[in-house]
Formats: C-alpha cells, sequence, structure tokens
C-alpha cells in the first residue's frame, strides 16, 4: 500500500499534566477512506480528533509520546490554524458554528485569505451543492439554526477550506435519526465527489459501520480491536456490546468477563 | 463634545474586550502615549501638521501591536484576571515613564505644531473650537468605519468570530494572534485619535490617563461587547456629567461617570447592549 494520508504512532495525550486520555493509539487513513473510530464516552475519541486538530492554549493538553503524520509531515503539537491551514479540517462536537455570525459569514471565515471573489463563490457553491438547504438559510444567524441545519453549516464550513482530511466528531450526537440517515448519505457523496479522506468518531456503532470503509474500536484511550466493515459487523463483541443484537440465547456472566478479560490483550 | 471624546476611548476598550474578553485598563495611558507621540512627530513635521498626526497615529498603532506581540500574548491561555491584571501593570509602567521622558508640566501641542485653535460659530449662537470639531467629527467618522469594517470586512468577520469561539476560529484556520495584535493596534490607534485631539485642544500633563479612566464607564454602561452600546453610552455618561457640573456642583465631573456606572451595574450589570451571556464567563 502507498503511505497513507494520515498516520498516527504510539500517540499518548496528556490533559493537565496530569491525566493521560489517549495512551498509545497506532491507527492510519489511506487517501479516500472513510475510517471510523467507535467507543463510548470517556473512550479517548474526541481527544484523538483533537490531537489531530491541534491544541489551543486553553485545553492545557499535549502529545507527550508518539506522531501524528499528515501528508507525511509530522503535525503533533502544532498551533490549531496551521494544522487547518495544511488540509484538515474539523467539525467539532459542541461549539461547531459561530452563532451571532450569519450563514453566510460563517462560510466566509475559513476559506483561505487572499482568494478573489470568484473563486471564492466558485469554491462556496460546490459546497452547497450537497446542501442546498443552506442556500436558502443563507442570511439565518447560525445560533437560530436546527441541530441538523447546524451541523450541516459545520460541515459545509469545514469544506470551504478545501481539506483533504475532514474529521468529523459525533455527526449523529443529539440529532434525529432520519436526519443522521440523511447526513451519513452526504458524507458519502463528498468522498465520492471530492475524493477527500474522512475520520469519523461516532458513539453509534451502527452509524459508523454503515459508511465507514474500516473502524477502530476505541477503549480508555486505546485500540482494542479494527477491522474492515465485513470483519467487525460479523463479530460477535460488536454485535453485542456495541450493536445490541443480542444472538438469541442471553450470554451468561462469564462470557462478559471473557470479553473483558480478552479486550486487554490489545493496546 | 465630551460624548464625542468618552465615545472615542470607550471604543478602543470594546475592541479589545470583545475579541479577547480582556478589559484594558492601559487604555489611558495608551491613549496619553499617543498624544506625547504627536510631541515627537511635531518636531519631525513642522510644516504640515495633519503630517504629524498620522504619523503620531501610525505610531500608536504599531505600540498596540506590540503590546500585544510582547505583552499580552504570553497571557493568552492563562485567566483572564492575570491579562487585567497585566494591563494594570502596564498602565502603571507607562505612566511612570512618561513622567521621565516629557516631564509632568503641561505641554501644548498645538504651539509646538504653529496651529490656531481657532473657533467656529455655530448656528444659534454656540461656538466650538477647530479642534473640537475636528475630534466630533473623527469620533462619528471612526465609528462608521469600526461598524462597517466589523460587518462586512474579512478581517472584520474574523474578529468577531475569534470573539465568539477563539478554538473554533483557530481550527477555522485564523491566526489568533494576529486577530488580537490588530484589535490591540486598531484599539491604540483609536485611543491616540482622542489623545492626540484632546491635547491640542486643550494641552497634554499627566492627568490625561484620567479621562481614559472615565470613558471606561461609558464603554460598561452601554455594554462591552458593543460599539453601539459605547456610543449610547458615551452620551448617556457625559449627558449626566455636563447636567450635574452646570446644576449642582463642578467637582462632581471626576465622581460622576462613576456613580453612572454603580447605579447601571446595580440595574443591568451587563449594559445597554451588551450579551448577558458574555459577563456569566468573567
Amino acid at each position: 500500500m502507498s503511505e497513507p494520508l494520515l498516520s498516527v504512532d504510539k500517540l499518548e495525550v496528556v490533559y493537565q499534566r496530569a491525566i493521560t486520555a489517549v495512551q498509545g493509539i497506532t491507527l492510519s487513513a489511506q487517501q479516500g477512506q472513510i475510517v471510523g473510530i467507535l467507543g463510548t464516552n470517556g473512550a479517548g475519541k474526541t481527544t484523538l480528533l483533537r490531537a489531530i486538530s491541534g491544541f489551543h492554549g486553553t485545553d492545557d493538553a499535549r502529545v507527550t509520546e508518539g506522531t501524528i503524520r499528515f501528508k507525511g509531515r509530522r503535525i503533533e503539537n502544532i498551533e490549531p490554524h496551521r494544522i487547518a491551514r495544511s488540509g484538515i479540517a474539523l467539525v467539532p462536537e459542541r461549539e461547531k458554528v459561530f452563532p451571532n455570525l450569519t450563514v453566510a459569514e460563517n462560510l466566509l471565515v475559513p476559506a483561505a485569505p487572499g482568494l478573489v471573489l470568484a473563486e471564492r463563490k466558485r469554491q462556496e457553491a460546490q459546497v452547497l451543492q450537497f446542501f442546498p438547504k443552506l442556500e436558502e438559510l443563507h442570511a439565518r444567524t447560525a445560533g437560530l439554526l436546527s441541530g441538523g441545519e447546524r451541523q450541516m453549516l459545520a460541515i459545509a464550513a469545514a469544506l470551504v477550506a478545501k481539506p483533504e482530511l475532514l474529521l468529523v466528531d459525533e455527526l449523529s450526537l443529539g440529532l434525529a435519526p432520519v436526519v443522521v440517515e440523511d447526513l451519513a448519505a452526504r458524507l458519502v457523496q463528498i468522498r465520492r465527489e471530492l475524493g477527500i479522506t474522512v475520520l469519523l468518531v461516532e458513539q453509534s456503532a451502527a452509524v459508523a459501520l454503515e459508511i465507514a470503509d474500516y473502524s477502530y474500536v476505541l477503549e480508555n484511550g486505546r485500540i482494542v480491536l479494527d477491522g474492515d466493515r465485513a470483519r467487525l459487523t460479523n463479530h460477535p463483541d460488536i454485535q453485542e456490546f456495541y450493536l445490541g443484537q443480542s444472538s438469541g440465547k442471553r450470554r451468561s456472566y462469564r462470557d462478559v468477563k471473557q470479553y473483558r478479560r480478552s479486550r486487554r490483550w490489545y493496546g | 463634545m465630551l460624548a464625542a471624546i468618552y465615545a472615542l476611548i470607550a471604543c478602543g476598550y470594546v475592541l479589545v474586550y470583545r475579541v479577547s474578553r480582556v478589559l484594558n485598563l492601559a487604555h489611558g495611558e495608551l491613549m496619553m502615549l499617543g498624544a506625547y507621540a504627536l510631541m515627537l512627530t511635531a518636531a519631525q513635521f513642522t510644516t504640515y501638521w495633519p503630517a504629524a498626526i498620522a504619523a503620531a497615529v501610525g505610531l500608536s498603532l504599531l505600540t498596540g501591536v506590540l503590546v500585544y506581540l510582547f505583552l499580552m500574548r504570553k497571557m493568552t491561555g492563562e485567566m483572564v484576571l492575570a491579562a487585567v491584571l497585566t494591563t494594570v501593570a502596564l498602565g502603571i509602567l507607562l505612566r511612570g515613564v512618561m513622567v521621565l521622558v516629557w516631564s509632568a508640566q503641561q505641554q501644548y501641542p498645538a504651539q509646538a505644531l504653529g496651529v490656531a485653535n481657532t473657533s467656529i460659530a455655530l448656528p444659534g449662537g454656540a461656538r466650538i473650537s477647530f479642534f473640537s470639531a475636528l475630534l466630533i467629527l473623527t469620533t462619528l467618522l471612526v465609528y462608521g468605519a469600526l461598524l462597517s469594517f466589523l460587518r462586512f470586512g474579512r478581517w472584520g468577520i474574523r474578529m468577531r468570530a475569534a470573539g465568539q469561539s477563539p478554538l473554533l476560529a483557530a481550527q477555522r484556520g485564523i491566526n489568533l494572534h494576529a486577530v488580537y495584535a490588530l484589535a490591540w493596534g486598531l484599539s491604540t490607534l483609536t485611543g491616540a485619535l482622542a489623545g492626540i485631539l484632546i491635547a491640542l485642544d486643550s494641552g497634554l500633563d499627566q492627568t490625561m490617563a484620567i479621562i481614559g479612566l472615565k470613558a471606561f464607564p461609558a464603554a460598561l454602561v452601554g455594554g462591552l461587547d458593543s460599539l453601539v452600546g459605547a456610543l449610547a453610552g458615551s452620551l448617556i455618561v457625559a449627558s449626566a456629567e455636563v447636567l450635574l457640573i452646570h446644576y449642582v456642583d463642578p467637582l462632581l465631573s471626576e465622581v460622576v461617570p462613576f456613580l453612572v456606572l454603580i447605579a447601571m451595574l446595580v440595574v443591568r450589570p451587563w449594559g445597554l447592549f451588551g450579551t448577558r451571556e458574555e459577563l456569566d464567563r468573567v
């Protein structure tokens, strides 16, 4: 295989010089892939994305071990705006749009500096073809949008910067299943038409496994399982603990304990 | 007139606060520094006074940017209180240095430049000095320019974005340091404009920093994150001051802005046009 677009090697992240949130994660994303990161609350998913997109002074977090390479260049502990300009765009979990700015202004902020108006308009139009609804909401203040519209705007604003790697933190969080279905389909369409690589962090395994080519399962800051769609959807532990499909007969307590023990061998 | 002075100074407080949540308590001193800068440039451009003013204003813009780069930049990521205290220290330091360099004596840059401060007759029998008129005009121009810059300008929109969510702004590729430096530069520039015009109108000495401090209530009354608020706040504080001086006691002049401030803080702590949520974060 050729060199991956993004490769994370034995990454360790420490908050406030004391709390280790991610310990020794190794993963990679090939050009044009959709890569899923599954895991429960506190597994370290968001920390992983934040480490890739760059920590801010007030985060009080640092990559203490390991490397992150993007297009072969090391990017750990670099200021977020530099990482953003190198071609990585993040759709954050919470503060994802500027609430007091209009939709149009939100789309204007990330555009590369020094672009002529026509070029910028063309880029914006290209992004808006995926989200025609935003066109109607152009003059609306972003704080007044619904959750789904806000997510669309966040993705659109990330795309305006013409990234090669799109990081999406919790596509489905707080949204109705129909909306999530729609957004997931758009993401697949975006990948197909723009050829960008997507790293998708999800609590909902069903959503991630449906669109991701390859997925990693994170628990307690470590990768405990990884594989392509077929392997993970058929994996008994994933079916049991992430998809909630029990295989008919109820599992005994001993099996669960066995699962917990087996997880420790990864990492 | 007083309202225009306050408004011109207050917009400097608003600019820095809105973008970085830091109250610049050295604004009065930075403004005075701008006025003293005029004394320097006056010696260079004796023939053409607008050039001297332009040079002094340019110097002030640079000063603001440098203050951010060498002092406030170190404070990013620290507590807001620490940053505010830094500005207090900067103010005291600047005041000390200015006494050392230019002495505490009153000076008249208008004379140094050889411009006469003629008075202009207004309809209705009132008279206004040339530089007062210029100051009011400048205030209006500055507000017009700032408002449209923040509304439509690329960097203006970036400043608003950075003020709302610094983290997201950084993730969207905005260099926060550049935005903050710009805010400090513009803030010092407008302050210096006020300082220079006041100095040209009525002379320059160490008490000028007090005018800067008195404009602070104006900014707060209007709401610290709102330019329109700063304008309204200045009108309120200035009219209260003028009325009380006229009808009660001229000695009240130093006290009135702060009386208005206290009254406002009790009734509506986030100011007339400010956002409530902003204050919750402090």
